[in-house]
């Protein structure tokens, strides 16, 4: 049953990928990328992490795509369709995919990858969000305050890369 | 001792501190700066050649070690230095005729807009030559070597506007190079030979105790090898030719590295590589050959040059060429003195026609000038010193070590090297004073303008001149045979000198047939001296035969004069048989290079079409439609690949994923 | 506090106070309103006060809950990145002006690029690897569109951006596997879990990364980025991007594969082989065709990373040490030669090679100098070049890497030819008549190529010392 619903949420998830990709309208593209996510998020939470999936609707699906929707309509640029997209590609990007496909299945079927199960045992992931909060501020807690300078610099570059149109430029 | 290290430091120190902030500072006190740590060094190397004499005779060989430079493996060189008689003699050489040429810099470049570039170099200079002259192994001697190239270069190219002087500049460069190829062959095949033996080392002290090991033909080829690096530097046959042009540098340039100190690097390699040469006397014999050749046809080209620098730097060639007969024959000590007192007259000979030029305002023909003795006093009277030395007159100081040289040679049974070298002492001594008489006496050939200004040059260019004038003429003191083993300077330089001398020759007998000699040599002097009065000395010149005036002698040997007066038109030999094949060749490899570009687009452009076209006929004629989508594949694939560096972000990230892809399959699947 | 975490704010002193010299300059870019080369100037001397600290902070164990470790590994590469972003800071305030986008977020963006580099190089945990890197490369994003005018820059940001976030995810995908088959991040618990080797579910982890590290150093076939990306970013930044950037993606790539996959050997040095091997023939080769001098630099660049990986492939001291040594000494030999390229590049002029023509006559001191660099970069003895060169390929020949060795040594001996071109043009060419003038060198971009020079010529003819640093450097790597 479990399986029956990852295959699913994992199809519905590619079909929708490639739509985002494939459509030619922005507006309908961004929606396509909601469903993707949405998807996603499902899959996180048959694999038990209820915190991850809604971390994945919260932030993707309430906020950048509300943003990026919100930025599509506001300059207008909706009804605008992108001409050309794969710079004449599409059978050798194709063809990689494919390969990448069958290299993966042949590596899969063939019993090459398989991995442990993690050290969490399925009581400990029930407590899922107490377990990130936890080692996010022990043992991870470095690297988290490094991603707060990682936002800093986020929020600087843009009002960089907006405000310095203002000045004068050379081409040089 | 131990503060050794501050003698080429300093100049270092004083090469960075203008080089880096010189153009900020007042002329004054960059000049200040350059001249102040030349001082300073000269006055260390007093104190270290004062604690050198404190020691006993056959203990004056101290090794100081500074540190270790390169390590890796079983080779090990360390930066250390040598302070011998011969190192010691050559650091105060370095740092005392260096230190006055800063002082006469500073007025003779004072106007120069670049003033802190040129005392840079120059101290730069001076830096890679104490390494040169102090080092205790091949490896620092070699630093040394490569640096002085480096900054000759720099400094005959100071005027780089001109293109004259670039051009002098690069001459001097590439025909370096190509005597430095010699040196580093010589010095690995030594390295290699000596590792055979188990012995592998660079020092100095490690390679002459196991150089006798070595079988002689090898050892043959090292000595040769190492003395066409010393011909490259030294400006010997052939590699001479670098030297006259170099004298597009300024003038003080001229004096301090292609007279007193750079171009005797060769030397005085031959002279601490002794022990290797007295091992293979044949390769001596040949040096020596080459040497007094040289000396000999420099000296002729002399003999007709119009220009003040050339008749010098001509005659600086051919006194080198004196040095190499001395070291060949085994005379090291002679020719390390004759190194010295070189030095001396020909730096002073070099700084007073400086100081000429400075006045003429930069005109530099003898055949303009004239008469300058009534306006500059001192720079005359200390030039006609630097001549009187130069021309072997005694008691100055050139008489000493030329004589001694002659004597050497005759002594040890070269007789065509002493016949040549009288000769060549002759034809020294005639133009030299062609170029006294052309200068300094008879009537100003200069024009009014010029005329007006010529005034004798400021203090801080006489006073030099003077010091240097007074070394020039008592500096042969201590080469006077005076003392029972020898002159004075073979005493100290004979420790150095025990590899090499003691086997050639015996302990030499200063007695009648060396006074005889002597005469011999002065007759020769004056014998010069009086046919250029001849020619050239206007109150002489009424007594001179008809045959006997410059162009009557012109026009009877009109081929010869030719000859003579186009340097035997080497440069052209040269250009028609290297230099324009080279040129020929960077060409065709430019040409080639623009070709193998062409040729790559148009390839692939060939290619492509070849696919599409191959593909096409495939369809048509063995497929037909079948294979349609087959086709779009490879026309595809072509293109991606002409277009590979496309600018096409989505291109980009096809080729990353296919990379990933072969990667993948490399590995897991392979 | 859990046992084990150690915080310790000793060992991460570098990282620290890099932060908050960025942040003081970020501070007192909203009261310094005219003159913004004085925050150049404040970062510079910061930045050396901090050199010290970074070069002598050595806690070798791991600190914060095992994800960072400050030992003399990644002191000697905090060294490079302090020096690299020295320089940098150094001929940026001459380039912005000229450009004029003299802003005072450039310098503090910087300093942020150097603490994420500082963070890749000390780190001692997947996800810190992870942040490092997207610290760098995200201050990089912004550093490369500066020009915000110039389309050539915003698209060589916009492939940066969208390339890095491919390859980003690509790491990620790749760190993702080696959790899952270790149950851990920490590059210790890693080794330990994973002692025993040949487990393919790990490879294909090490492939995405290595793939993830390889973009960063731009290693065929992950370079397409980098010839479009150096010409449009700024010259100072690209200087930048060339140093600062590869050392510190090779200070991971050698932190992750030798401390957390030693078992892997085998399998990661054969497939860096092929890597390795494209990477030093494709650049030195393409690098021949380029007329454009940055384009060629960046080829040149793409080789140089090829060379780099053969110390990390044969995986002993002396070849790891010599990746620590190239980069330290590429970081002065391609910072010298950016710096000429920044200070003669103006307004569309001197972008081509054959713009250098005759500067011999014209400007003879800097001819002299790019020369050197040139020469240095090619592997020409008695520089820095040489004796780094030498030192790897000596390592590939003592591990019989045989075949490796010999493509180095063609490579090498390929890049000499497109070098050479430069100097043959500096050299042996008449300048055009009637061309501009080539601009001299200011106080600031004297001291900069000072000493660029001399540290070229220096680690050149005075190896040893460093030699021994590097091999110090590497030690904690092997234990």
């Amino acid at each position: 049953m479990e399986q029956f619903f990852f295959y699913m949420f994992a199809i519905a998830a590619v079909v929708s990928a490639v739509l985002v990709i494939s459509v030619r309208n922005p507006v309908h593209s961004a929606f396509y990328l909601i469903v993707c996510f949405l998807q996603v998020a499902a899959i996180y939470i048959l694999l038990r992490s209820p915190f991850l999936a809604a971390v994945q609707l919260f932030i993707y699906v309430g906020a950048i795509m509300v943003l990026f929707l919100f930025a599509v309509l506001v300059l207008d640029i909706g009804r605008e369709q992108f001409r050309e997209r794969f710079h004449g590609q599409t059978v050798p990007a194709l063809a990689a995919i494919a390969g990448l496909f069958v290299v993966m299945g042949i590596l899969v079927v063939s019993g090459k990858i398989t991995a442990p199960l993690g050290p969490f045992d399925e009581p400990a992931l029930m407590k899922n969000t107490e377990v990130i909060g936890k080692s996010l501020y022990t043992s991870y807690i470095f690297p988290f305050e490094i991603v707060s300078i990682l936002l800093l610099i986020a929020l600087i570059g843009a009002v960089v890369l907006v405000m310095s149109g203002q000045g004068k430029e050379n081409k040089g | 001792m131990e503060f050794v290290f501050l003698i080429p430091l300093l100049p270092l120190l004083g090469a960075t501190v203008n080089g880096v902030i010189g153009s900020k500072l007042p002329k004054r006190a960059v000049g200040l700066i350059a001249c102040l740590v030349m001082a300073a060094a000269f006055v260390v190397s007093i104190c270290t050649f004062y604690k050198l004499m404190l020691l006993p005779a056959t203990e004056r060989s101290v090794v100081v070690s500074f540190f270790s430079w390169i390590a890796s493996g079983s080779f090990s060189v360390d930066m250390a230095f040598l302070i011998d008689p011969l190192s010691a003699l050559m650091i105060l050489i370095v740092t005392g005729v260096g230190f006055l040429i800063h002082v006469y810099s500073t007025g003779y470049m004072h106007d120069d807009k670049a003033y802190w570039r040129y005392m840079c170099y120059l101290n730069l200079f001076v830096f890679f030559m104490l390494m040169l002259v102090l080092g205790s192994n091949y490896l620092v001697m070699f630093l040394g070597w490569e640096g002085v190239g480096l900054c000759s270069y720099l400094l005959i190219g100071f005027w780089y506007e001109k293109k004259s002087a670039s051009d002098a500049g690069k001459k001097a460069f590439v025909v370096n190079r190509i005597g430095d190829f010699g040196f580093i062959l010589g010095l690995f095949l030594l390295y290699w030979s000596l590792s055979d033996l188990g012995a592998g080392s660079l020092d100095y002290k490690t390679v002459f105790e196991n150089i006798h090991n070595i079988d002689p033909a090898i050892l043959t080829i090292i000595g040769l090898l190492l003395f066409v690096g010393a011909a490259g530097k030294s400006a010997q046959v052939p590699l001479y030719v670098w030297l006259p042009d170099a004298m597009e540098g300024p003038t003080p340039v001229s004096a301090l590295i292609h007279a007193a100190t750079m171009v005797t690097a060769g030397v005085y390699m031959v002279a601490r590589n002794n022990a290797l040469y007295s091992l293979i006397p044949h390769v001596g014999n040949i040096i020596a050959s080459v040497g007094i050749f040289t000396a000999l046809f420099a000296a002729t080209m002399g003999l007709v040059q119009n220009d003040i620098k050339k008749v010098l730097a001509y005659s600086t060639v051919s006194q080198l060429g004196y040095m190499f007969a001395a070291v060949g024959v085994g005379a090291y000590g002679a020719g390390v003195f004759h190194l010295m007192t070189h030095a001396f007259f020909k730096g002073l000979m070099f700084l007073g026609s400086g100081s000429v030029i400075h006045a003429m305002g930069g005109e530099q023909d003898m055949r303009r000038m004239g008469g300058l003795h009534s306006h500059m006093k001192i720079t005359s009277v200390t030039f006609i010193i630097g001549a009187l030395a130069i021309a072997g007159m005694p008691p100055f100081s050139g008489f000493w070590s030329k004589d001694e040289i002659l004597w050497e040679a005759f002594e040890k049974g070269h007789f065509v090297i002493w016949a040549v070298g009288l000769l060549t002492a002759g034809m020294t001594a005639f133009y030299m004073f062609r170029q006294v008489f052309m200068t300094f006496t008879g009537e100003c050939r200069a024009d009014d303008h010029t005329k007006h200004h010529l005034h004798e040059s400021p203090s801080s260019m006489t006073i030099p001149l003077i010091i240097l004038a007074i070394l020039s003429a008592v500096g042969g003191i201590i080469g006077i045979p005076l003392f029972e083993e020898g002159t004075a300077a073979h005493q100290f330089l004979n420790p150095v000198f025990s590899h090499g001398e003691q086997e050639l020759h015996s302990e030499a007998v200063h007695g009648g047939l060396e006074l005889i000699m002597m005469g011999v040599s002065v007759a020769v002097g004056l014998t010069g001296i009086f046919l250029a009065s001849l020619l050239y000395y206007a109150p002489m010149k009424k007594y001179a035969p008809s045959f006997w005036r410059p162009e009557a002698i012109a026009s009877s040997f009109k081929g010869l004069h030719r000859l003579l007066f186009n340097k035997y038109y080497i440069d052209e030999i040269y250009d028609y048989l290297v230099v324009n094949p080279i040129k020929r060749f960077c060409d065709w490899c430019l040409s080639f290079d623009l070709g193998v570009i062409d040729w790559f687009v148009n390839f692939a452009a060939w290619a492509t079409r070849l696919t599409a076209w191959a593909s096409h006929k495939f369809d048509i004629y063995i497929v037909d439609g079948l294979v349609n989508s087959m086709s779009t594949l490879v026309t595809y694939n072509s293109s991606i690949w002409r277009r590979l560096q496309t600018g096409y972000l989505q291109n980009y990230a096809l080729v990353f994923v296919v990379g990933v892809l072969i990667i993948i399959v490399r590995v897991l699947l392979g | 506090m859990p046992a084990g975490l150690n915080i310790n704010f000793y060992a991460v002193m570098p990282e620290i106070l890099v932060t908050a010299l960025a942040l003081i300059v970020l501070v007192l870019d909203l009261f310094i309103r005219k003159n913004k080369a004085a925050l150049g100037w404040v970062s510079v001397i910061g930045l050396i006060c901090i050199l010290p600290f970074a070069a002598y902070t050595n806690e070798p164990y791991p600190v914060f809950g095992g994800t960072i470790i400050a030992d003399s590994f990644s002191a000697f590469f905090n060294v490079i990145f302090i020096i690299a972003a020295i320089f940098t800071i150094l001929i940026s305030m001459d380039y912005l002006r000229k450009i004029g986008v003299d802003r005072g977020e450039y310098y503090h963006i910087i300093l942020f690029a150097t603490v994420g580099m500082m963070v890749m190089g000390a780190a001692n945990d997947l996800i810190n690897v992870y942040v490092g890197l997207e610290l760098m490369a995200l201050s990089f994003y912004i550093l490369v569109a500066y020009r915000v005018k110039s389309s050539r820059s915003v698209e060589g940001a916009l492939k940066y951006f969208v390339l890095g976030a491919l390859s980003s995810g690509i790491l990620l995908y790749g760190m993702s596997f080696a959790y899952g088959a270790a149950g851990s991040t920490n590059f210790m618990e890693i080794a330990g879990e994973l002692g025993k080797g040949d487990n393919t579910y790990l490879t294909l982890g090490i492939i995405l990364m290595a793939v993830g590290f390889g973009f960063k150093i731009a290693a065929v076939p992950f370079h397409m980025w980098s010839p479009d990306v150096y010409e449009g970013a700024p010259t100072p930044v690209t200087a930048l991007l060339s140093v600062g950037s590869k050392a510190a993606a090779f200070a991971a790539f050698l932190r992750v594969f030798t401390a957390a996959f030693p078992a892997f050997q085998a399998d990661w040095s054969s497939m860096l082989w092929i890597i390795s091997a494209a990477t030093m023939i494709f650049g030195a080769v393409v690098a021949i065709s380029q007329r454009n001098i940055v384009r060629m630099l960046a080829y040149s660049s793409i080789a140089h990373a090829g060379i780099i990986m053969i110390g990390l492939i044969v995986f002993n001291d002396t070849g790891l040490a010599g990746v620590a040594y190239y980069l330290l000494v590429y970081a002065f030999m391609n910072m010298g030669a950016f710096t000429i390229v920044a200070l003669f590049r103006n307004k569309g002029r001197f972008e081509n090679i054959d713009e250098y023509k005759g500067l011999s006559t014209t400007r003879p001191l800097l001819a002299f100098l790019m020369a050197l660099f040139l020469l240095s970069l090619a592997g020409i003895p008695p520089t820095g070049g040489f004796a780094a060169k030498f030192f790897i390929l000596s390592a590939a020949i003592d591990a019989k890497y045989y075949w490796l060795a010999s493509i180095g040594v063609v490579s090498t001996a390929i890049s000499l030819f497109f070098y050479a071109k430069v100097i043959f043009y500096m050299y042996m060419k008449e300048p055009d008549p009637g061309a501009e003038i080539a601009p001299a060198s200011g106080v600031i971009y004297n001291i900069v190529l000072f000493c660029t020079a001399v540290g070229t010529v220096f680690l050149g003819v005075y190896p040893a010392p460093f030699i021994d640093m590097a091999v110090k450097a590497v030690r904690p790597l092997l234990m």
